[in-house]
């Protein structure tokens, strides 16, 4: 391991972030109210400029900061994904947040030091370095969620997300320790190593395991841990729950796989079959609560917790293609919940959040565009062919039939199916039923509704021709085993 | 020597757990939070018993010194009504008490029967041992990344608790001091000619 | 002397009444918070205890930053807190059920 302090230069796009993250702090400081689109566009550009850095070190690896950043492809694309699902969430919200007074340069720097939180969770080689950027991303997610401060609902999602939240970092910081004292160092690279002595059938392992799979569980939203979850999607403002149900998803799986796979993949036996009750748990209660809601955003965030299940599907394969059909439905999953939460953002207006199921009533009569829209986004969410989310959920199932997890396949494929009724049920209601005529919506936002457009089209484009995003993600875990 | 050691964790252990049920039993939120220093008291003993200087004295620092008062002050500001706070404590006791035995029988197990905690003690440590030299050193080369990302965390706690705290009122009475020293002679003092028509 | 497990169960037993304090408390968010700040404590206990028994100091540095996140955690959970307050208009610190469960 080339463990020099010389390589920071592999940590440019965070450097970037974080510095650009000061400057917009600053410039809002001296520009007044009227020239806060100086700060929203600094913003927009410190994006597309990370995205730019992060292409360009792509196929370069190595390890900076003594062994505690390790750049590979899986950070590369990984860091890529995260930088444009943030840029996705500034370009939807601008208009939502002006309507609301939330248009001010905090959301947006916090914004920005949470995607820096995820871009050092996903490049961490190092417990600590891992704890840091998990903290980073989830103490700027706590403040704005709350950021409504007026509004009782918000801060009330915000408080408890903060306790959970902070409940499963404990115990994730627990399990780091037990790992700590089991292997004698910080650095995954060394635990690995050391866990090859210690073998699976450690008690003290297996405790550690225990405490890491159910911080990561917690974080991830999947159930029995996600109480939290359907109540902070609610109640916070929807550019924020845009933001939690995408950027934090890619990260935890990155959280997931330094932790568990780059250190404890000896560990394997032990968090497969944890991972198999998660999935059990998470598959029911995410597709049948989903059924009983009447508010999207609540419906949506059930729809999370199944999703999570599909998700982890792939985990329980525990191969080099489960993990990497994982990381595939794990991006093309926050490109889903991107767009439907895009959607719901795009047709609120003030006072109105659109955010009931029956807000929806006739859409086809008065937006027949975002109708369309909302067409292919659910039947991505439900999986049907030839959008992408039929791919992900594919690609999952043949990694898991592959691992010899039949059982577990056709329970994922029953539980697809229970899913698309919630999905296809807010379709009947968009599409069959008569639009009520004190329904509103938002006055066009012409940057909203092209971002909708491009994005939803994308989930029905790339399914229709897969084969690049595919390869991409593959891309990224080649060589993670 | 070894004796004092060992009856002073065993002393600073119990304290520390007692304190802690203390924290989560108390009637009345300020009686949580002292319990708590004193809690913290105790680990700092505790950290100092392991040799760890350096973070038992920032424990009492910080935590005694600027957490807690900072929750002291919160308990305060928000005068809380004791008689609903303990609803449903009871109500949840008998099966938070089961699982969490089951729990800790579980952890202990574990730990007893780990090799690991059959690790022997290190030796005493040197007289001219210098724990926090050695955290500082370790710290400002090895961990500046991670100590970068620490201030990062800061800035974001400063930005956050101030969003969304600070109000604007325009009724509360307040010093402008800027306004105080930048006063002329002439807006405080006019002179007045007090000099009557000449008789 | 102590063995390193007496360390240990002294962590566990910490972690779990932090644990059983944030079931019990639900209505009290302050002692919540004041029992996230017992888990990180037990978490702590675990660390340099390891850290002198294994005679390296990573445990102790990982302690260092835990404390300082820590802090500025509770900084932002008490801003949340005060905030929510404000919200409720009303000193009692009822149920949090406006969004069912």
């Amino acid at each position: 391991m080339q463990n020099a302090l010389f390589h920071w230069s592999f940590a440019i796009p965070e450097i970037w972030v974080l510095a650009m993250a000061c400057v917009v702090l600053l410039v809002d400081v001296f520009v007044g109210e009227r020239q806060r689109d100086v700060a929203y566009v600094l913003s927009i550009f410190t994006l597309l400029a990370a995205m730019a850095l992060t292409w360009s070190q792509m196929g370069q690896t190595g390890f900076a900061f003594f062994g505690q950043f390790h750049l590979d492809p899986f950070t590369s694309i990984a860091s890529f994904f995260v930088e444009l699902l943030s840029l996705l969430v500034l370009s939807y919200s601008r208009k939502y947040l002006l309507r609301r007074s939330l248009y001010r340069g905090e959301v947006f720097v916090l914004l920005l030091f949470a995607l820096l939180g995820a871009l050092i969770l996903i490049s961490g080689a190092n417990l600590l370095i891992l704890y840091l950027g998990l903290e980073l991303l989830a103490l700027s997610q706590y403040a704005l969620v709350a950021f409504q401060r007026g509004n009782l609902r918000a801060t009330e999602a915000g408080l408890k997300y903060f306790i959970l939240g902070a409940l499963a970092s404990a115990l994730l910081l627990y399990g780091m320790s037990l790992l700590y004292g089991l292997t004698g160092t910080l650095d995954l690279h060394q635990i690995a190593i050391a866990l090859v002595n210690v073998g699976s059938a450690n008690y003290l392992l297996m405790l550690a395991v225990v405490f890491l799979v159910a911080g990561i569980a917690f974080k991830f939203g999947a159930a029995p841990f996600h109480m939290w979850l359907p109540d902070a999607y609610q109640g916070a403002p929807t550019p924020v729950t845009l933001f939690m149900s995408s950027v934090p998803k890619i990260a935890i799986f990155a959280l997931f796989l330094r932790i568990l796979v780059d250190g404890g993949y000896g560990s394997i036996e032990i968090w497969r079959q944890l991972f198999v009750a998660l999935v059990v748990v998470s598959l029911v209660i995410g597709n049948v609560v989903a059924i009983a809601q009447t508010n999207l955003k609540r419906m949506l965030a059930y729809s999370t917790v199944g999703n999570m299940g599909f998700l982890a599907l792939g985990i329980v394969a525990g191969t080099q293609n489960g993990l990497a059909s994982a990381f595939f439905y794990a991006v093309v999953y926050a490109f889903m919940a991107t767009a439907a939460f895009g959607l719901i953002v795009y047709l609120s207006r003030e006072g109105f959040e659109a955010e009931e199921i029956s807000d929806l009533r006739g859409l086809v009569r008065t937006r027949p565009w975002a109708a369309f829209l909302l067409l292919i986004i659910m039947f991505s969410l439900a999986g049907v062919p030839p959008t992408i989310g039929f791919y992900a959920k594919l690609a999952v199932f043949q990694a898991l039939i592959e691992a010899h997890f039949i059982w577990l396949a056709v329970f994922g494929v029953l539980m697809a199916v229970v899913g698309a009724f919630y999905y296809l049920r807010v379709l009947k209601v968009a599409l069959f039923d008569a639009p009520a005529e004190d329904l509103a919506y938002g006055a066009d936002d012409p940057l909203a509704a092209s971002v909708l457009t491009v994005n939803s089209l994308a989930l029905l484009i790339l399914g229709i021709v897969p084969g690049a995003l595919v390869a991409f993600c593959y891309h990224a875990l080649q060589g993670v085993l | 020597m070894m004796l004092t050691t060992t009856i002073l964790f065993y002393v600073f252990s119990a304290i520390l757990l007692v304190s802690a049920l203390l924290v989560i039993t108390a009637r009345n939120p300020v009686y949580s939070a002292l319990y708590l220093v004193l809690a913290f008291f105790n680990a700092a003993a505790l950290f100092l018993l392991l040799g760890a200087e350096f973070l038992g004295l920032i424990l009492i620092l910080v935590y005694v010194g600027a957490v807690m008062v900072l929750f002291l002050f919160v308990v305060m500001m928000l005068d809380i009504n004791l008689e609903r706070l303990k609803e449903g404590f009871l109500r949840y006791l008998p099966l938070g008490l089961a699982i969490a035995i089951v729990g800790v029988l579980e952890m202990v197990a574990v730990f007893w029967t780990a090799p690991i905690g059959r690790v022997p003690a290190p030796g005493p440590i040197p007289a001219n041992a210098d724990n926090t030299r050695a955290l500082g050193e370790l710290l400002y080369t090895h961990y500046l990344y991670p100590f970068e990302i620490a201030a990062v965390i800061l800035l974001v706690a400063i930005i956050a608790a101030i969003a969304l705290t600070l109000r604007r009122r325009p009724d509360t009475k307040s010093q402008a001091v800027g306004k105080q020293v930048a006063v002329a002679v002439r807006e405080r003092l006019r002179m007045v000619d007090l000099r009557g028509p000449k008789p | 002397m102590i063995p390193l497990s007496h360390w240990l169960i002294l962590g566990a037993l910490l972690f779990s009444i932090g644990v059983v304090g944030i079931f019990l408390n639900r209505k009290n968010v302050i002692i919540l918070l004041m029992a996230i700040e017992i888990l990180l404590l037990a978490v702590n206990i675990n660390f340099v205890a390891f850290s002198r028994y294994l005679g390296n100091l990573q445990g102790q540095i990982f302690v260092f930053f835990v404390l300082t996140v820590a802090a500025a955690e509770a900084a932002i959970g008490l801003a949340i807190l005060v905030v929510y307050f404000r919200n409720r208009r009303s000193i009692n610190v009822e149920d949090i059920d406006d969004l069912r469960g």
